[in-house]
């Protein structure tokens, strides 16, 4: 600039103002000397007007990363590993957890809160990569209480106002099946209850889609009706050996805890399939029963659509002339001819007090009470 | 099935009025630029001859008992949009000047059209282009269809019989019903509804009042019959009473919650009742501020409902997590209510500070659930 000096070293006139960590220098463009410096602090009477700030009024709050949410962001990370997500979920756990820390609600909660955020945070996650992972697994892996887990799960659903898609089916069967210890001989699992892994997959797919199709799913925890459906699966792959295994048996030699539900899915299930089995015309002369359906359970599933559509096009239409009263008028709610401004009686009122006698009676009974739970134990 | 246009149902008025080409109309060959033009046109001619009852008359016909549209105005429009031989001539009216009418006119006759000619392309199995955007457009807008495919059906059912008996009859009752539609407001107080009846239950009234006056609740706990009182648990007196089958809470402040009432009248009787049992106990109590805080009401569609197509359409106001909660959690925004729905068909609606809030939102739900119904 003009009139502001020469650089010393290579004598241009290009002098610019610039500031090197908020200090300000007057700097020659071409060589890149500083001809001068601005002052780097305060005079002694300019900091004698400055005024004390209090923590909770500057930043350091937002800037500064608390060590509890230093805990928890250690722990998301710790609980990505554990599950061995891959390495993208991580970053996107530990962005929500960060993001749900800046709302002072979060900051201020109970350490057992901010433990169960943990696993809301990997939960969320993992739903929206539809990676399947099951809130019971969380909270096994937490020690957390379910209802605790389901509190704060709405809470920062709505208080982050994401959008977590459901469970997604197709993939917790597989890693669900692919759990259960069948696919290799060993002391506890016999040669003939050994199965394929591809073969039990698919067809444990075909039944989970026809339970869902036939209402057996919706409103109901995932997790029992899979487990009905790889037993189902397991047993038709092979139906001479294994009709004699039960579904808790089968369990316990896959090494799978059984669901308490799984056994009435089962049942729904097989109630499905005998349905269906009704419209094949080869079928139908054998009448089958729950047991017998079980060998069929292929040829089934290989025409599933058709007769899913036979059986409860019927059916379904069956159900509702049952449900529904012969004239179709829904009844009139009950008139109520109660005006709220009623006398009361003063005879309905003093039934519900007690008589002086009464009264007495109450208090010296409970003075006995009081007596002998206050004395200790007799000797 | 084929819908000839009868003659006899063409309002005189507009035969008279308005220049006709074709006598026999090919119903679907109009645009809806036109079918627009015939409504306003018509509507002028009905405003400016208001005397005129019998042209009426054909229009209110072969809609459903016009004992459902006395009150609901939006009813009315539709009535009147949904006559398919408005729609006859040809393009004689593209040069009418419309600059006069406001812009809500003419947006809300653009989606009446809509309904009446969805069931008339049911009807006629060819189509032109103009219209065959038109059951997509009803489509989307499922509660415009509910409301056609009502129509229709009623349309249907009054088709056989009924026209020629049932035309001079509604005369009077529908002129009367036309003005007093125009004047009544929107809502209507008794909930009769489109979706064949199905009125929500009340089960549970929740209602604060304030005694005003301190009281001892040991006082009360030992005095009263009906009362329990155990102070390490809650700091209030748990006070139960026969008829209405109700419960209450009384605080030492005066201040009383009852709860368990089946209806507004019944609470507040029974808050009363709670506030002569205090006052029979010797504290002078009153009767202040008394509110209805919460109304619960639950009802059944009678259909199963499909919960995860649902939340899918509808995510930014439900909330279904079947690992937690058998049930759909809807927060509808207007009137703010939340509905839980369940697949079953059963639907509870709780958060309502009056009755007609629960009503609405079951009439706003309603078309909703019928969309996933499968049959």
């Amino acid at each position: 600039m003009p009139g502001r000096g020469r650089c010393p070293d290579c004598g241009s006139t290009e002098l610019v103002e610039d500031s090197h960590y908020s200090q300000s220098q007057l700097v020659c463009s071409d060589c890149g000397c500083v001809v001068t410096e601005g002052v780097l602090t305060t005079t002694f009477s300019d900091e004698g007007n400055l005024r004390e700030v209090t923590y909770s009024r500057s930043t350091g709050e937002n800037e500064q990363v608390s060590r509890s949410q230093q805990r928890g962001l250690r722990r998301v990370r710790d609980l990505c590993r554990v599950l061995q997500l891959p390495p993208t979920f991580e970053d996107t756990a530990v962005a929500y957890y960060q993001q749900a820390y800046r709302h002072s609600g979060i900051r201020a909660a109970r350490l057992q809160k901010k433990e169960v955020l943990v696993g809301c945070c990997v939960l969320i996650t993992c739903r929206q990569h539809n990676w399947p992972l099951t809130m019971g697994a969380i909270c096994t892996l937490l020690y957390a209480d379910l209802d605790v887990f389901s509190s704060i799960y709405m809470q920062i659903v709505k208080l982050l106002g994401l959008d977590v898609p459901s469970l997604c089916l197709a993939e917790l069967v597989k890693t669900y099946c692919s759990s259960f210890k069948l696919f290799q001989a060993s002391p506890s699992v016999p040669a003939k209850y050994v199965e394929d892994k591809e073969k039990m997959l698919s067809r444990t797919l075909q039944l989970v889609e026809l339970a869902n199709e036939t209402w057996l799913v919706t409103g109901r925890h995932p997790l029992p009706v899979i487990t009905a459906a790889t037993f189902l699966a397991w047993q038709s792959l092979q139906p001479a050996d294994r009709l004699s295994c039960s579904l808790a048996r089968f369990c316990k030699l896959a090494n799978v805890d059984l669901p308490y539900p799984a056994s009435s899915r089962l049942q729904e299930l097989l109630a499905v399939l005998l349905r269906m089995a009704e419209q094949l015309a080869w079928l139908r002369v054998l009448r089958l029963d729950r047991r017998s359906v079980v060998k069929h359970i292929g040829d089934l599933l290989q025409h599933r659509h058709s007769l899913v559509r036979l059986a409860f096009r019927d059916g379904t239409a069956e159900v509702e002339t049952r449900g529904k009263e012969p004239p179709r008028i829904c009844p009139a709610p009950p008139v109520s001819t109660v005006t709220g401004d009623e006398n009361i009686s003063d005879s309905e009122i003093e039934q519900y007090l007690r008589t002086p006698q009464e009264v007495r009676d109450f208090q010296r009974a409970q003075a006995a009470r009081q007596a002998a739970t206050s004395v200790p134990n007799p000797p | 099935m084929a819908s000839a246009p009868r003659p006899e149902r063409v309002p005189r008025l507009l035969a008279g009025c308005l220049p006709l080409t074709r006598p026999t109309p090919t119903v679907g060959l109009v645009s809806m630029e036109q079918e627009e033009t015939y409504l306003e046109l018509y509507l002028d001619q009905c405003a400016a001859q208001d005397d005129l009852a019998p042209p009426r008359s054909p229009l209110f016909n072969p809609v459903a008992p016009y004992g459902m549209y006395i009150l609901n105005a939006s009813n009315l429009d539709t009535a009147l949009n949904s006559n398919p031989e408005v729609k006859e001539a040809s393009g004689d009216f593209s040069s009418v000047d419309l600059s006069f009418l406001p812009d809500e006119v003419t947006q809300e006759n653009k989606d009446q059209p809509v309904i009446s000619s969805r069931h008339e392309t049911e009807e006629n199995s060819e189509s032109q282009s103009p219209q065959s955007r038109l059951p997509s457009l009803s489509e989307q807008d499922i509660g415009l269809g509910l409301n056609s495919s009502s129509l229709s059906n009623s349309h249907s059912q009054l088709h056989p019989g009924d026209t020629d008996s049932v035309q001079p009859s509604p005369e009077k009752p529908n002129s009367d019903s036309l003005s007093l539609a125009s004047i009544t407001p929107m809502t209507p107080m008794t909930p009769v509804s489109e979706c064949c009846g199905i009125v929500p239950q009340l089960q549970n009234i929740v209602s604060t009042v304030n005694l005003a006056c301190k009281l001892d609740l040991k006082k009360i706990a030992l005095h009263a019959k009906n009362a329990e009182y155990n102070p390490k648990r809650f700091a209030a007196v748990i006070m139960r009473i026969r008829e209405p089958r109700t419960t209450a809470l009384i605080f030492s402040s005066g201040k009383m919650v009852c709860t368990g009432a089946k209806s507004e009248e019944q609470s507040r009787l029974a808050a009363r009742k709670y506030a002569r049992v205090v006052q029979k106990l010797g504290f002078p109590a009153r009767f202040l501020d008394f509110k209805i805080q919460n109304m619960v009401g639950s009802c059944d569609v009678r259909f199963p409902i499909r919960l995860e197509g649902l939340v899918l359409t509808h995510q930014q106001f439900s909330s279904y997590e079947p690992e937690l909660f058998p049930g759909l959690i809807y927060r509808m925004v207007k009137p703010r209510i939340v509905l839980l729905i369940f697949v079953s068909g059963k639907v509870v609606l709780t958060g309502a500070k009056e009755r007609s809030e629960i009503y609405e939102a079951f009439e706003n739900i309603y078309p909703i659930l019928k969309g996933f119904k499968k049959a």
